[in-house]
C-alpha cells in the first residue's frame, strides 16, 4: 500500500493470487515441455524430465488448493450484474480504448469476472483430467487417451486466457500490476478503469 | 543364425517431430517363435534373461502355482505364466512366455511423450532408453499386453529388450540360446512365419484342431510370436484376442498439439499487435481528484 493510493487487494489476497499464478506458470512451462520435445530444455533447467514429471502434479495440487482460496475470497464480487453485461456488450470500445463508449465498471469489469469464472472452471477440469494422468497404471489406456486430449485442450485454453490476463495486468494498463504487488492503485487509475469502485472507495 | 551383426538402424523414435533418418541398408526383421506345446516349464529362459541382463534376484514364494514370480517387475523382464485349466475332464497347462512381444505397431512407443525414450529398430526390436524416460508411465497404459514395469526406485520404466546387445552382435537372445527343448526359435520374421506354419500342421496332426499362430494384426504383427495348442482359449493364455495400439488417437493428439502451438503463438502475436495498434492506456493525470 502506497501513500495517497487506494487499497485494491489486501496482503492475503495478493499472496493467494501469486501462489496460484506462480504454480500455474510452473505447470504451464513443464506442461509445454512435456507436450513439445523441442522445449525439453525447460524441464532440463528444472532438473530433468523425470524431476519435472514429479513436480508437475504436485504443482497442480498447490494450484488447486490456491484456486479454492481464490474462489472463496472473490466469488462474492464476481457475479455478473446488469452493468457488467453492458460493459461486455461494449467490449470492442474497451479494446479500442474508446473511453467515451466504455460503460463504467465496478471493482471488476465484466471481462475480469468472466476470466475469474473461466479459470475456476478450467482449474476444476484440469485437476479432474490430470489425476488419471498422474496414475496411468491404475486407469485403462482408453480413459488415458481421452484424458490426454482433454487435459491438453483445457491447458491450452487456460494458457490463452492467461496471455490476455498478463497483457492487461502489465503493459496494457500501466499501474495495474501495483495492485497485485503492493496492493494499491492511483486515484487516476481507479477513476479511469473502475469509476464505480472509485466513487464507492473515495466516498463521492 | 544368418543374421547380420550391427543390425540396429532406427525405424521409429517416440515423440519425435521428425521421423527417423531413412536407412539404405537392407536389414531383415527378426522374430522369436515360442512353441508353447514344446515348453516343459523348466524356466531356464527366466534365469538366462536375469543373468544376461544383470537383473536383480527377487525373493519368490509359493503362492499355489508352478509360476516363479507373481508378476513381471522392473527386475523381471520375462515370466513364464502357468494357468491350470480343465478341458473335457483333462487337466491342461496353459503356459505363456510373458515378455515384450516387440510389436510392429508398438502401443508403448506411440503413447510415449518423451523424445527418444522408446525406439524401434528396423529389425523389429522395441527398446526403452531410460536416460530419456521421464517416468510418466503412459507406455504402461499404452501397451495392450501390460508389459512395461515402472521402478519406484529409479522412476523409469523397464522391459525386455530382446537382448539387443546380443542381437546386435549377431547372436540369438539369451532365452532362445538356453531353451533345452528348442521351444523358442529365432530367425528372420519370414523364416519364423514359415516355421510356425509347419508347427501348426504338426499340432493339427497331433489332434490339436484349434491350434493357432499368435501374431496379432491389431499391433501390425509381433516380433515374438506364439504357436498355441488351444487357439480357442487365448484369454486363458493371458493373450488378448484383439490387441490394438491406438496409433490413430496418438496421431490425432499430435495434430492437436501442432494446432495448439500455433494458437499459442497467435495469441502472443495478437496481444503484441494490439499493443502496437492502441498502446498503453493510462489516466491523463495521476494526481487529480480525490
Ligand atoms: C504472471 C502471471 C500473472 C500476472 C502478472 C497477473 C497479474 C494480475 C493483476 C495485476 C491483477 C489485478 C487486476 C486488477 O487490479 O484489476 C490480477 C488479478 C487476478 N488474477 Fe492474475 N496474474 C497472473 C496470473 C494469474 C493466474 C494464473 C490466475 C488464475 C488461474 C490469475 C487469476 C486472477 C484473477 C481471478 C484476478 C482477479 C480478476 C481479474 O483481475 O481478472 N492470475 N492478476
Ligand atoms: S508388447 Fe507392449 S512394451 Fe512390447 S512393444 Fe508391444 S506395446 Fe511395447
Amino acid at each position: 500500500m502506497r501513500k495517497n493510493e487506494l487499497e485494491r487487494f489486501n496482503y492475503g489476497q495478493r499472496v493467494v493470487h501469486w501462489v496460484v499464478a506462480l504454480s500455474f506458470l510452473l505447470l504451464m512451462f513443464t506442461g509445454l515441455a512435456f507436450s513439445y520435445p523441442s522445449l525439453t530444455w525447460i524441464n532440463t533447467l528444472l532438473g530433468g524430465g523425470a524431476a519435472a514429471r514429479v513436480i508437475h502434479p504436485w504443482a497442480g495440487i498447490v494450484f488447486s488448493v490456491g484456486l479454492v482460496f481464490m474462489f472463496f475470497m472473490w466469488v462474492k464480487s464476481m457475479f455478473l450484474n446488469k452493468g457488467d453485461r453492458e460493459w461486455l456488450a461494449a467490449i470492442k470500445a474497451y479494446a479500442r480504448h474508446d473511453r467515451e463508449r466504455i460503460p463504467p465498471a465496478g471493482k471488476y469489469n465484466g471481462g475480469q469476472k468472466i476470466f475469474f469464472w473461466l479459470q475456476i472452471l478450467l482449474g476444476i477440469f484440469l485437476l479432474l483430467s490430470g489425476i488419471p494422468l498422474w496414475f496411468p497404471e491404475v486407469y485403462g489406456s482408453g480413459l488415458l487417451v481421452t484424458m490426454r486430449f482433454l487435459h491438453f485442450v483445457l491447458a491450452l485454453g487456460a494458457g490463452l486466457f492467461l496471455i490476455i490476463h498478463v497483457y492487461l495486468g502489465t503493459i496494457a494498463y500501466p499501474g495495474t500490476l501495483g495492485a497485485m504487488l503492493w496492493g494499491s492503485v492511483t486515484r487516476g487509475w481507479a477513476r479511469l478503469h473502475h469509476p464505480l469502485w472509485y466513487k464507492e472507495k473515495a466516498g463521492h | 543364425m544368418n543374421l547380420p551383426a550391427n543390425n540396429l538402424a532406427i525405424k521409429r523414435i517416440s515423440a519425435s517431430a521428425e521421423p527417423a533418418t531413412p536407412g539404405i541398408r537392407e536389414m531383415p526383421e527378426i522374430a522369436k517363435l515360442v512353441d508353447i506345446s514344446r515348453c516343459i516349464g523348466c524356466k531356464a529362459c527366466e534365469i538366462a534373461c536375469k543373468e544376461w541382463n544383470d537383473l536383480k534376484v527377487e525373493p519368490t514364494y509359493n503362492f499355489g502355482s508352478y509360476q516363479s514370480h507373481v508378476d513381471l517387475s522392473p527386475d523381471t523382464w520375462l515370466l513364464m505364466r502357468f494357468n491350470e485349466l480343465e478341458i473335457d475332464g483333462n487337466l491342461n497347462w496353459f503356459i505363456t512366455k510373458d515378455a515384450c512381444l516387440h510389436c510392429e505397431e508398438p502401443g508403448c512407443l506411440y503413447a510415449c511423450p518423451a523424445e527418444g525414450a522408446i525406439v524401434q529398430y528396423e529389425n523389429g526390436i522395441v527398446d526403452f532408453n531410460q536416460e530419456n524416460c521421464i517416468g510418466c508411465q503412459y507406455c504402461v497404459a499404452g501397451c495392450p499386453f501390460d508389459i512395461p514395469r515402472f521402478s519406484k526406485e529409479t522412476r523409469r520404466v523397464y522391459k525386455c529388450n530382446m537382448c539387443i546387445d546380443r542381437v546386435e552382435a549377431g547372436l540369438e537372445p539369451a532365452c532362445v540360446k538356453t531353451c533345452p527343448t528348442n521351444a523358442i526359435a529365432y530367425g528372420t520374421k519370414d523364416d519364423m512365419l514359415a516355421l510356425a506354419d509347419q508347427k501348426l500342421t504338426i499340432l493339427n496332426n497331433r489332434g490339436f484342431a484349434k491350434a493357432a499362430i499368435y501374431d496379432p494384426e491389431g499391433v501390425g504383427g509381433t516380433h515374438m510370436m506364439y504357436v498355441v495348442p488351444h487357439g480357442d482359449h487365448l484369454p486363458d493364455y493371458g493373450l488378448p484376442e484383439k490387441p490394438v495400439a491406438q496409433q490413430g488417437a496418438m496421431a490425432a493428439l499430435a495434430v492437436f498439439k501442432r494446432i495448439g502451438a500455433y494458437m499459442f503463438g497467435a495469441g502472443i502475436l495478437a496481444t503484441a499487435l494490439h499493443y502496437l495498434a492502441v498502446g498503453p492506456e493510462s489516466p491523463d493525470s495521476d494526481n487529480g481528484g480525490g
